[in-house]
Parts: structure tokens; sequence; C-alpha cells
């Protein structure tokens, strides 16, 4: 795919300005194919770039460019592996996630260096298993004023290969969150998460119709709310379909299980589960807490074994983040791969799957946030009125930002889900026409996908 | 549509009410935290008083009202889930909302409802008078309370609005409002920590400091109108405060009376007229009656106080006027000597003889019509003089009220205002106008229709 979208942008890049990219995608491809040819014996050797630093008159954003367009390239190479672990291009230097350089068997350092009207493009390459530098490479074109014009455009990616609005309509208010899953006769059904019931939804064609709704009753103590958040967790255990339902209006979460054709309460949690994930064979409802009655999270994230067999009486394992407005986990293959938080004062920060906080993060503001799998977080913008959802790829453990799409009205939520087997999120979005306020619910997906 | 069914229909809008303020927090979330400080003057205790201004906001603090009267006539409620009143039979019905709990997390229930409803028909206000003579009787359910009418009046939730009527636990400890008493400065200053019960969801400041001295800037205050714009939004109160000086035993001369009154018409000279002369028993522009009593000369007030012994009493709610006072007093070379006594206790000491001049203040809405102004200046401040004159005239007040004659009204609301001041024991003096200041770091903070600023959805940035 990043291949795809790579060669989109350079045919619009040669397009838009009329002469090829000589320089840049010569400097490139040039370097591909050293990198090629120097892994070509190696076939499951794990690659990554893990510094690039720009040392040109090309800004920040052509350095993106000539990264994806590299990594793009990379990628197409079946003898070797190449991890994207780039979070961020600031100030003239790459901000990987290099929290586990031991599962990486080649580092890649790159310089981008600017001489006369030429321009160099100098690689590293460092051996983890041997711990000495295996290759030292430096390619050097001409690259002219216009190709580096064309290079620092705000333009990463192709906006209709990207994530789109696929479905948009509108909910009574309240709605809390959305989850849908594969009922056992293979029709996806979604369930939207109110402060006082759940009402199940199937898609026919592209319309909801009403399936099942059943009643939620929170039991003393309650904390009244002006602002009620909530999430949906939503597995199969055995053949149990399991629903978990927290909040900030009440200390614990309602966990009922469907059976006999009904939904029975099985035990009460006492966080918020966000995921259910395997960690060393064991299963898990990982979560947070909300401060009660209020609308962020406590600086704690929960692990709390959850089988059939463990009625919920085992301690959950408690490990520290920070105080969070909004986070999610995102976990590939049932395996926790990462915490995205935005935290108190609305700022992205990230912590690993062992829960050592991502740093420097470059500063990224946001208000909510949402990761579907390992693969993409979206991130509403840090800002009233017109609001935008940002999309990053954080395959790898990178953070990337890809796409963005603007949302007429405020985003009050994201989750990630699936619509007609389309991965993407869901948003609750609130809107203003005539003077009234309604919530409208919009699916952001991938079209192509 | 009948009334009936257009009070069902704002009971639906008010159950979103909660809802729509979810989203009115935008797409950045609302922060949560801080502390807000208000100056007011210091209470007596933690018991309900809404005997002056400054204790009606601090009542508002920990005590929830069982609805809300907004400055554009919206009627909402934090406590029920639904209202409906049956014309049929005649009875009002509050939903309350499920769990809900008082400060220390004792449930709140109906029965709260009620007992805190029969201790307001009981109160010696006007409005839980006319409530008191309207209820037949007061009923409860599961979570739901049934006020029984003797006639039909689909406008009872209006009298409901009083803001003396808020929901009172059984013991001491416990709060229904938006903040509750953590720890008491006497003196200086009380922290009001953030309910985490609060039947309207938790506020967003996380506590409130109530300064009762001039030291630390507060956020929120009054003060005469007009003052401090550059750095304060300025709310107009919608209230003002009467000072009365009045006389409680039939033994005091008319010449001691004038005197007094005299002595204070003095003393507002001399603060530079601090202080707005009042002409009427409820305000100059709205009496039918303009009130002039003639003061007398310095010379001759002297002469006739200077061999009294006069104890002056004033209400707690007026010691901002000690200071001065007591100094004008002292330059005066008279035998009179200020003694504050607490609105609580004030009548207890009634039957007391010793008590002959007391200076009290009464607080009113101005958009309140002058008939209910009237009728409560004769209720509340004739005390122990109060007789069977009164009370024909009171009748009568009720009966032009009820003609719709805007002029039998007028005249009767002129022929008390005249019976009241020939019977010599009340005699206007100032009005003070309220403005509430509100620091500018304090954005979205709404006024109620009694001057009442509304803390639940002020929020501070994040700090």
């Amino acid at each position: 795919m990043k291949k795809a979208i790579c060669s989109v942008l350079l045919l619009i890049a040669a397009g838009a300005s009329g002469i090829c990219q000589q320089g840049a995608e010569a400097l490139v491809a040039e370097s591909a194919s050293f990198l090629a040819a120097f892994f070509k014996d190696m076939p499951d050797a794990r690659v990554a770039v893990v510094r690039f630093e720009n040392d040109s008159e090309l800004t920040d954003l052509a350095m993106q460019k000539i990264y994806q367009m590299l990594v793009s390239r990379l990628e197409g190479e079946k003898n070797f592996r190449v991890l994207d672990l780039l979070l961020d291009f600031t100030g003239g230097r790459g901000e990987f996630n290099l929290d586990q350089p031991g599962t990486l068997d080649f580092l890649i350092e790159m310089k981008l260096i600017q001489n006369k009207s030429r321009t160099g493009l100098g690689l590293t390459v460092f051996s983890r298993l041997q711990d000495r530098v295996v290759a030292v490479k430096y390619f050097e074109r001409p690259v002219s004023k216009g190709e580096m014009d064309l290079l620092n455009t705000r333009s990463y990616a192709f906006s209709g290969l990207g994530f789109s609005k696929l479905l948009e309509f509108e909910s009574r208010m309240g709605l809390m969150d959305i989850q849908s899953i594969s009922a056992e006769d293979g029709q996806e059904q979604y369930f939207f998460y109110y402060p006082d019931e759940i009402i199940i939804y199937s898609a026919r064609e592209t319309r909801l119709e009403k399936h099942f709704q059943f009643k939620l009753f929170w039991k003393r103590p309650v904390y009244p709310v002006l602002h009620p958040e909530g999430k949906l967790l939503l597995f199969r255990l055995d053949r149990d379909l399991v629903l978990t339902a927290g909040n900030n209006f009440s200390p614990t979460a309602q966990v009922l299980t469907y059976r006999d054709g009904q939904w029975q309460e099985s035990r009460k949690i006492e966080f918020v589960p966000f995921r259910f994930v395997t960690l060393n064979q064991t299963p898990y409802l990982v979560g947070a807490r909300y401060e009660e009655g209020r609308n962020f999270f406590k600086d704690r994230v929960y692990f709390q074994p959850f089988s059939p067999a463990a009625s919920g009486g085992a301690n959950a394992l408690e490990k520290k983040t920070c105080p969070a407005m909004s986070l999610d986990f995102s976990s590939l293959d049932g395996q926790l791969q990462g915490v995205h938080v935005i935290d108190r004062s609305y700022s992205y920060r990230l912590f690993t799957s062992d829960f050592e906080e991502k740093k420097p993060l470059p500063e990224k503001k946001g208000a909510s946030l949402a990761a579907s799998g390992g693969e993409w977080l979206a991130v509403s913008d840090y800002s009233r009125n017109s609001d935008q959802l940002f999309f990053y790829d954080i395959r790898d453990g990178g953070l990337r930002q890809v796409y963005a799409g603007k949302v007429s009205g405020e985003i009050q939520f994201i989750s990630a889900g699936s619509w007609l087997g389309t991965k993407g999120f869901w948003a609750g979005v609130r809107q203003q026409v005539d003077g009234l306020e309604r919530l409208m619910v919009q699916f952001w997906g991938k079209s192509n996908e | 549509m009948n009334k009936g069914r257009r009070l069902v229909l704002k009971v639906a809008l008010l159950l979103w009410l909660p809802l729509l303020a979810t989203l009115l927090g935008g797409a950045i979330k609302p922060y949560y935290g801080g502390e807000a400080v208000i100056r007011l003057n210091e209470p007596t205790s933690f018991h309900l008083n809404t005997a002056n201004y400054s204790n009606l906001i601090f009542s508002s603090l920990i005590y929830e009202s069982f609805f809300y009267l907004k400055k554009d006539g919206e009627i909402t409620s934090n406590v029920f889930r639904e209202y409906r009143y049956d014309a049929a039979v005649r009875t009002l019905f509050l939903s309350v909302k499920d769990n809900l709990s008082f400060s220390n997390g004792k449930p709140l229930t109906a029965k709260n409802i009620q007992v805190s409803l029969k201790v307001f028909m009981g109160s010696d206000l006007i409005t839980a008078s006319r409530l008191s003579k309207a209820v037949k009787g007061i009923r409860i359910g599961e979570g739901q309370v049934a006020i029984e009418l003797l006639a039909d009046n689909p406008d009872i939730v209006s009298m409901l609005t009083a803001p003396e009527l808020v929901v009172l636990a059984e013991d001491e400890q416990s709060f229904s409002g938006p903040f509750y008493p953590q720890e008491w400065e006497k003196g200086r200053s009380l922290i009001l920590n953030s309910n985490p019960f609060y039947a309207g969801g938790r506020t967003y400041l996380d506590r409130v400091r109530v300064t009762f001295t001039e030291g630390q800037a507060p956020d929120l205050f009054l003060a005469g109108p007009g003052q401090f714009k550059d750095n304060f939004l300025e709310f107009d109160s919608g209230i003002y405060q009467n000072i009365y000086l009045c006389f409680l035993q039939g033994d005091i001369g008319q010449n001691t009376k004038v005197a007094l009154y005299s002595l204070l018409q003095r003393f507002n000279e001399a603060t530079g007229f601090k202080y707005r002369g009042l002409n009427a028993l409820t305000a100059d522009e709205e009496s039918p009656v303009s009130i002039r009593i003639k003061a007398l000369t310095p010379q001759k007030t002297a002469s006739i106080l200077k061999y009294s012994e006069i104890k002056l009493y004033a209400l707690s709610s007026l010691s901002y006027l000690e200071k001065d006072l007591n100094a004008f007093l002292k330059s005066s070379n008279l035998k009179i000597e200020m003694l504050f006594v607490d609105d609580s206790q004030f009548m207890a000491f009634l039957d007391s003889a010793a008590i002959k001049y007391v200076l009290i203040d009464k607080i009113f809405q101005k958009k309140a019509p002058a008939e209910e102004k009237i009728s409560r200046i004769l209720k509340e401040t004739s005390f122990n003089q109060f007789n069977a004159k009164y009370l024909r005239m009171l009748s009568e007040l009720d009966e032009a009220r009820f003609s719709n004659s805007q002029e039998l009204l007028t005249e009767q609301i002129a022929r008390i205002s005249e019976a009241i001041i020939s019977d010599g024991f009340i005699f206007p003096l100032f009005q003070k106008n309220y403005a509430l200041y509100v620091s500018r770091s304090l954005p979205s903070l709404e006024v109620d229709y009694y001057g009442r600023p509304l803390l639940q959805k002020v929020g501070k940035a994040n700090e």
C-alpha cells in the first residue's frame, strides 16, 4: 500500500511541477538499491531506520517524504523486513520509536547533506549482533530549486485513498460508545452504549436496523455527572459473548454474558475495560478507572485476569501511566503494543507495552483518541467549533500522520470499529443546526481496504 | 394543549439537560479542578439562612434548591427526574432521580424531599405561607412525592422555586448542594469541597474558598454597581437591600424616633452618602407613597438624645456598618451603643423588652410585585406589634390582588404604607444596590432570578 501511495504522490508531484523529481527520486532509488543488495543474502533480517538528520535546506515535510519513499521501496523487498519506526520529523531530526532495539538486526542512520547545487544522502548500516558499523554509503545528485519547493509542500498521501467518511447518521443525545461484533450467523451487530441502555443494531445494506435493546441499571454509589462517558467492550470467551460496560458515573463496570438467549450479569469489574488481551498465555481485561464523576482517567491502568474460571476474585495488576483525558490501548493479535494517552494538558503521550513513557515525543495536542488494532491511531483536534480527525500509522511502533479529515462539528468520542467489514473509527460528533444540538455518528474508514 | 400537558413537555426537555450539558463542553473536554475564591459575610453556622444576600449565596453553595428559576423564566431542577401536574386530582407529582446521595454518601430519597418541603412550609416566609395555604397534603411513594392541592393550580411549580426551599438532610453533616464544608478558619475563610454526589453533576471546580477578609483578591464578590469594570464581569444581581430603623416597643416617644432617624441620616452624610436615601418602604421608583420624614437639626437631635442611654441593635448582616457607625457615634458624644445580633438569634430576643431600637435589612427581588414586598414588610417587620388591623389589611391586599384592578391594588399598597409609617414602628433609611462581580478567569457563570451565582458549570483553565 505504501508503495502505491508513494507512486501516486510522485505522479502528482510530476504533474504539478512539470519536471520529474530526478534528484530526490534518484537518491532514494540508489539508496534503496544499495540496501537491497546489501541485505540480499539475509532473508530474515529485521532492518529499521533509527536516525535521520537533515543538513540541507529542505524542510521537515520534505524529509518525511524522502523517508516515506525510501521505506516504501524497501517494503517491497522480500529478502529482508523493514520496520517503520518513525514517530515524527521535527527540527531537522527524525524521532523514532526505539523502545525495543533488541528486535532489530540492523539499524540504519541517514543524513541528508547539501553541497552547493547537489544534495547527498549518506547511509550508515550498523549490525546489532556484530556491534559494529558494517556499511557506509553516500550518494549525491543535483536537486533543483523547483523540486525542493515541491518536496517542501504538505502532502504525505493521496487523500482519496485515505480515511474518509463512509457513513453518517443522527443518534439520540448521550451516546457514549459504539462497538461491533459478528453474531453467530456471521452478521455484524452494532452495540450503541447510552448511560441507561444498550441498543443493538444490525446492518441492512447501508442502514442500521434495531435488533434488540436492554436497560442498564446502576447501583449506589452513583456519581452524577455533567458529562457521561463510557466504554463498551465485546469479545468472545469460549462459546459466550461477553460485554463489559464501564463509565465515569459508576465505580464498577458491568460484565454481561449472552447465554441462553439473554444477557446475564456475571460479575463486576472495578475499572473500565478497554481491551481483552493475552499476556504470557493468560487472558486479561485491560482498562483504566475514571476519577468518579469527572471526565478523565486516573494515572493507572489495570490488568484483571479474566477467564470463565476466574470469577473476578483475582486482584488486578496496576501499572502507572498518567491522568488521561482520553486513552486507548493498541494491540495486535491479542498482544498489547502500547498505551496512547491525551493527558490533562491535552498533550499526546505514548507508553510502551512495558509502561515506559516514550520520550521525547514531538508536541502534539489532541482531545480524543482511539487505536485500531496495532495499525492506526485516530486523534481529534485540539480545537473548538471546527474539528479534525488525524490518522496516524502506528504499525511497527511508529507514529506517522498520514491522513487528516475535516469534521463539521465537535468530536465527542472516537472508537475503533468496523462497518460492513471495513476497519476504521466511529466518531460521535456534536453539531449545532439552527440553534439546536444534535449528535451525528460518523464512520471513517479506508474505502479501498 | 392544557397547562398540565405543557408542564410534561417542559419536563421532557429538563430530562435532557444533563445530556445537553454533556455536549456543551466542545471538542476540548472541559477541565476539572482548581479553586474559586468568593468573598462573603461570615456565616454563623451551616444552618440554612437566607436572611440577607450574602447568606443567600452561601446557602446556595451547600444546599440544593428544589427548583431553579432562571432570569428568562425557565424552571429547572437537578433533583427531580420529572415533574407533572395532574389537574384531575389537583396533584403535583415530583419524581426524584434514582440513586441520589447527600455529600457524605447517605441516600437522598423522596422522604427527604417531603420533610424539606414541610420544614419550608412551616417557616415564617410569605412564599412558604402561600404554599402552605395551597397544599392539602404531601404523600410519598417509591421515588415520588405527590403534593395534593386544595384548589386547581397548574402554576404550583413556580411556587416551589423559592430559594429558601432546599433539600435538607436528617443530620448536620450532610449537604445537598454543589459543595460541602471542609475546613473553617473562623474570621478568615471557609473551604468548601466539591460534592461528589451533587445531583446536578459534579462541579468543574474542586473547591470554593469563602473569605471573610479583604486580603485575598476574590474571584467573586458583591459591591455597589459600576465599579471594577476592568478586571471583572459585572452582573445585575436583580436584588436590592433596604435598611430600616425599627422600634420594637410602643413606649418610645416620637421625638426620640425622629432624632435617632436624623442621626442616622447624618451618619450617611458623614460617609459621603455611601448609601442611597430611601423614601419608601420598598423602592422609591415603585412606591405609590413617598415617605418624607423631616430630619431634625443636629442641635435638636443632640438635645433630645443627650440623656438617653440607647442600645442600638443591628442584625449581623449589617456588620459592614460597624466600623463607620461606631466612629460616627463616638464623635457625636452621645451615649449610643451599637450591638450586633445574629439573624437567627434575633427572633429569640424579640420577647425581651430590652430591645427597643434595631437596624434591620431586607432583601427584595427587583422584579417581585410591589404588593408582595409590602405584604412581606408588614409581616416581617411589625414583629410583636402585628395586630388584627394589619391582618385585615393583608386580607384586603389579597382581595385587591385577585380583583385584577391595578388601581385598587395601588390604593391598598398606599393605605398599608401610610398605616405602617403613621404607627411609627419602622422608618426606611437606606437602600443598597448590589452588583455581583466575577473575575474574567471564571467565564460561563450564570446568575439566577434571585441573584444567586450558579457555580456548577464554572471552571478554571488548566492550571
